[in-house]
């Protein structure tokens, strides 16, 4: 059940973010100093999330070879190719071979 | 044929390609939802309740490593942050869509429809309204067969692959296509760096400090290069 009601705040939230200036405030205009923060908000919040998902119960970064690895070459392919789908094949690909190595 | 109907093709036609970028995640999330030990009903429902790939993925990961409830919504909810720039580019727009139109589209505006739509501002009413919702309806169709999809094979997927670390990966790809400026790339080191020495913080509230302090820094790098 929280489960759920957690899903159902963040979608009325995700709607109002969407929504707040098409149903409300159009003919006001964000401010230029949050226009400017805003756009630091996906990679700030992205980056700040990888290593949220790393961190074990404990507080400790889980984080080895395996997984730095990934993250250069899906990092580089990331760059060079600009495709999702060739970043997550070589990037998981990298993990479980650096894996079965070490 | 009517120019609505070459309209409706039109906007099918510009939204599949434009899909394609977000199969890998909906795969991800529905493989999340099955380890996370939420329901998968209930981790399904938020393809349609949310309809947001990274919010979908934050919220479910967060729940499923045991953060509290408030710290997963909080963080899903900055995730989705950047949509109030769509929504303020699209403002205008919208202006002279009837209120049922103002109400429903802001549903749709997810990255892709956002980068489709500001294209086509210009149109008239009726034009944008047909295109916006037929790119909009493919886009959300799309999403929910791909995300049950991805459910049905998440049992399938041995644990062991440890196919959880594609979400990182995932989100890696994320930031690096997005970073075109050297602030973007400061504020996300930042990001990462202070997550990680606020690592101790319960109910990892360390994430949104990080977070936080990335977007000031990455703010002031902007203000500096100026």
């Amino acid at each position: 059940m929280t489960d759920f009601l957690a899903i159902v705040a963040v979608g009325i939230g995700t709607y109002l973010s969407r929504g707040v200036f098409i149903l409300a405030l159009a003919n006001k205009k964000i401010p230029d100093s949050v226009l400017v923060a805003l756009q630091f908000v996906a990679p700030a919040v992205l980056s700040a999330l990888i290593v949220a998902l790393l961190i074990d119960s404990d507080g400790n970064i889980a984080i080895g070879v395996a997984e730095v690895s990934a993250f250069v070459v899906g990092g580089a392919v990331a760059y060079k190719t600009r495709n999702h789908i060739l970043t997550l094949i070589t990037g998981m690909g990298v993990f479980w071979l650096v894996r079965a190595l070490i | 044929m009517s120019p609505d109907r070459s309209i409706i093709k039109q906007g099918i036609a510009d939204a599949l390609p434009l899909f394609v970028p977000a199969i890998p995640f909906a795969f991800v999330i529905g493989v999340v939802i099955v380890d996370s030990g939420v329901s998968p009903v209930v981790g399904w429902s938020s393809s349609w309740i949310i309809f947001g790939g990274a919010a979908q993925l934050t919220l479910i990961s967060l729940l499923g490593s045991g953060a509290a409830a408030a710290a997963a919504i909080t963080a899903a909810l900055v995730v989705n942050a950047r949509h109030l720039m769509y929504s303020a580019a699209m403002a205008p727009v919208f202006q002279h869509q009837p209120r049922w139109m103002r109400r429903v589209g802001p549903y749709f505006l997810i990255d892709q429809q956002f980068a489709l739509a500001i294209l086509r501002a210009d149109d008239d009413p009726k034009t944008f309204r047909t295109y916006y919702l037929s790119a909009g309806l493919v886009f959300w169709s799309m999403w929910q067969i791909t995300t049950v999809v991805g459910i049905m094979l998440g049992p399938i997927v041995p644990v062991s692959w440890s196919l959880e670390f594609a979400v990182s990966i995932l989100f890696l790809g994320l930031i690096v296509m997005g970073i075109d400026k050297y602030p973007k790339l400061v504020a996300a080191l930042v990001g990462a760096g202070v997550t990680y020495l606020s690592a101790g913080l319960p109910n990892r509230a360390g994430l949104l400090v990080g977070a936080f302090v990335g977007i000031l820094v990455g703010t002031v790098a902007e203000r500096l290069r100026e």
